[in-house]
């Protein structure tokens, strides 16, 4: 397996009697370290504990049709060295097949891991299971993206549908699941002992659409997936598009045009100002003060002007083919983008002043939802959320990518890990964008932004990682024939969602709605009471307002 | 409490009235913006490369006898313009039309039809005419070869015919 005779890194030596083989998958970027299935949990504590290194996200992969057994991809990121380490296990069973757990070790392993067990049937051995992706009807022993289910398989239809869960806590408040508006509907539940939040149960997943299964599918080819995968999300889909074609463009050594290189990133920026406002204005709504809302949103709308102006769609959507970008940023652009940041800047810098100004804001914002530095770090979370709480990451100077190499720019960091922080932190990443972006107009290199010639060869291998408004996107891709063979995405909230249980344990109920929208995912605002008997385990719903009363007075 | 109130009232009286009177009001558009697409049918071939390109099966083709039609559905389409990226003719054109609810589904199809060319000597119908036409046009440079306009099967077999009688056979 080690074509290449590079030496293993410096910072993996104290695991290199537990690798069986290593292969450098992409010089100084990529290492892939072949574990044998006993030594995992071993490879996954020295990662984690003592190299330091992050969990990115794990997938399970179909490998029969290949070599004729399952694997599972853990992939870990060194920061300090912008290294990626695959973790790849092979598993052999054809029938059963199943991993050593390494939840124990890296907690924040605990969904993927019940992922690939949902949707391969791979089994995380030694740890508590449960279903997290797929419907509770789903039939038992469908797993949806093993190679021989066909992408167009639907299950028939559910006659009966089990009784919900019971917590352990006398009464939750449910905050979910559909919020029309919203594109990720949650469902939190919070369970209270009068006005304290003392545990949190998630159930998310409502709209899992098998976009992973559909890029696989004979109606896709490496251009068409780049459509799709804008659509994974409504506020960064640039960033999943980019992620992709980045995947696809280093698993097959496509070259691609620094001028492209340029715009993508120009257009990263561009998405990260407009989701940004959007969700200062979200937040500021959260808290009662909706002139701060609309005040916010007519800022951003500069940036959505802005946004079609440069890509013809308002989401920054069709830009990315792989190989380059299809609509150039010309010099008579150049004026009226200065412009808008020129605007952008000076509203931003009014309006988020105007915000945090206000004292009841303030008051709701500082010393709620923290989220302590160790916390942070064995959940692995990304983005403005681990930035707020003292942890030094991001993407773009960690793992330099497009032209980010070229400019230079600030991470900010507060150690605080309040809510207030985390609002800080992206108050200042605005600013940040809107320099990194006059930058890259600076530098622009002349010249082509599409590369159409290329061939790429079936069973190459890539991870990316693009920042997106909400953290690290993490994208892995192994190529087909004409399609991706696999691809799995793993998109920043993924990440932070369950660092919202330490978050909000403790906390006081009214702070719940803002703490959960500080990590940015999409919430629903829906929340009613939800009465559980303890003894027989009966829930109602509260609905009437004598009803929530005669609760209330209890 | 009543200086953020004083700079609630700076920014919005700087800011104005920004809401437009949409639909009475022209919408917010830059001249980049892609909408739905308009095909010509008098420069399509019936290529079918669109269809090909098409990320979301908005376009796709309808074979029937001798006619082939191209369906274009904008309830399904994404705006993404690759179809007009594709178009060997230049046939599809991105418009600026987004504006498109309506009471009638059919009211979002357009259907472009093509007749399709007869094979003499079979009866078959294969390519749809303009595409027939272009290569000929294209191939024949002292007029229409014989075969032509016959459809790939009849072609083969007449081929092999002519080879044996040209070995003697």
């Amino acid at each position: 397996m080690n074509q290449h005779k590079d030496p293993l890194p410096e910072r993996l030596r104290p695991i290199e009697s537990l690798i069986r083989e290593w292969l450098w998958i992409d010089r100084g970027r990529t290492i892939m370290l072949d574990v044998k299935r006993e030594n995992l949990v071993e490879v996954a504590r020295g990662l984690y504990k003592e190299i330091g290194a992050f969990f990115k996200t794990c997938a399970g992969v179909d490998e029969r049709p290949l070599w004729g057994g399952y694997a599972v991809h853990h992939i870990f990121g060194i920061d300090e060295e912008g290294l990626d380490v695959v973790v790849y296990v092979r598993i052999p069973e054809k029938d059963y097949p199943w991993v050593p757990s390494i939840v124990r070790e890296v907690p924040a392993a605990d969904w993927c891991e019940l992922e690939f067990r949902d949707l391969l049937g791979i089994d995380p051995r030694g740890r508590l299971t449960q279903r997290l992706v797929l419907p509770d009807d789903w039939p038992e022993e469908v797993k949806p993206l093993r190679k021989d289910v066909p992408y167009g398989y639907r299950p028939p239809r559910a006659e009966e549908t089990k009784p919900a869960e019971v917590g352990m806590y006398p009464s939750g408040v449910p905050v979910g699941p559909y919020h029309p508006a919203l594109h990720e509907p949650e469902y939190f539940e919070l369970y209270v002992e009068g006005e304290e939040v003392v545990d949190v149960r998630y159930r998310g997943f409502h709209v899992h659409r098998g976009i992973e299964k559909l890029a696989e599918s004979p109606r896709f080819d490496y251009n068409k997936v780049t459509f799709l995968a804008e659509r994974i999300c409504g506020i960064c889909g640039f960033v999943h598009s980019c992620a992709y074609v980045m995947a696809v463009e280093r698993a097959g050594k496509v070259e691609v045009p620094e001028r492209a290189e340029y715009i993508r990133a120009l257009l990263l920026e561009v998405e990260r100002l407009h989701s940004h406002l959007l969700w200062l204005g979200v937040a500021a709504h959260l808290l009662g003060y909706d002139a701060g809302f609309m005040h916010a949103w007519r800022v951003r709308e500069k940036t959505m002007i802005l946004a079609e102006y440069l890509t013809g769609s308002r989401k920054t959507y069709g830009m990315n083919l792989v190989g380059g970008v299809r609509k150039d940023i010309t010099p008579e652009k150049v004026p009226k983008i200065l412009k808008v940041l020129e605007e952008v800047a000076k509203g931003t810098k009014k309006v988020a002043d105007m915000i945090v100004s206000v004292p009841q804001v303030r008051k709701r914002l500082e010393g709620t939802g923290v989220l302590r530095k160790s916390d942070a770090a064995a959940l692995s979370v990304v983005g403005p959320v681990a930035r707020a709480s003292g942890l030094n990451r991001d993407v773009r100077k960690d793992y330099p990518y497009l032209a980010y190499k070229d400019v230079s720019f600030k991470v900010p960091v507060y150690s605080e890990g309040d809510n207030l922080s985390r609002t800080l932190v992206r108050v200042e990443e605005i600013f940040e964008s809107i320099e990194i972006i006059k930058q890259l107009l600076d530098r622009m290199p002349p010249g082509e932004v599409l590369n159409e010639e290329w061939d790429i060869e079936p069973g190459r291998y890539a991870v990316t990682s693009v920042e997106a408004p909400r953290g690290e996107d993490t994208h892995l891709l192994i190529t087909g024939v004409g399609r991706p063979y696999r691809w799995r995405v793993r998109a920043p909230t993924y990440a932070n969602i369950p660092a919202l249980r330490p978050m909000l344990r403790g906390q006081e109920l009214a702070d719940a709605p803002i703490t959960i929208a500080s990590i940015d995912p999409c919430f629903s605002c829906t929340d009613r009471m939800l009465v559980i008997d303890v003894r027989t385990g009966k829930r109602s719903v509260l609905v009437t307002r004598p009803q929530v009363k005669v609760v209330s007075l209890g | 409490m009543v200086k953020p109130i004083l700079k609630l009232i700076t920014v919005a009286k700087e800011a104005g009235v920004v809401t437009r009177k949409y639909p009475y009001d022209s919408p917010l558009l830059t001249e980049e913006f892609r909408g739905k697409i308009e095909i010509d049918a008098s420069i399509c071939w019936g290529c079918g490369a669109c269809v090909k390109a098409c990320p979301s099966n908005a376009l796709t083709i309808r074979e029937s006898m001798d006619v082939r039609e191209l369906v274009y559905f904008a309830g399904r389409c994404i705006f993404c313009g690759r179809c007009a990226d594709v178009c060997p003719t230049g046939a599809i054109k991105v418009t600026k039309e987004f504006e498109l609810a309506t009471e009638e589904l059919e009211d979002l199809e357009q259907v472009v039809i093509h007749r399709k060319v007869k094979c003499p000597i079979c009866g078959k119908h294969f390519v749809p005419q303009p595409l027939g036409r272009y290569v000929c046009e294209k191939c024949a440079k002292g007029g229409v070869p014989t075969y032509m306009m016959v459809c790939p099967e009849c072609r083969r077999k007449v081929g092999v015919k002519k080879m044996i009688r040209c070995k003697g056979g």
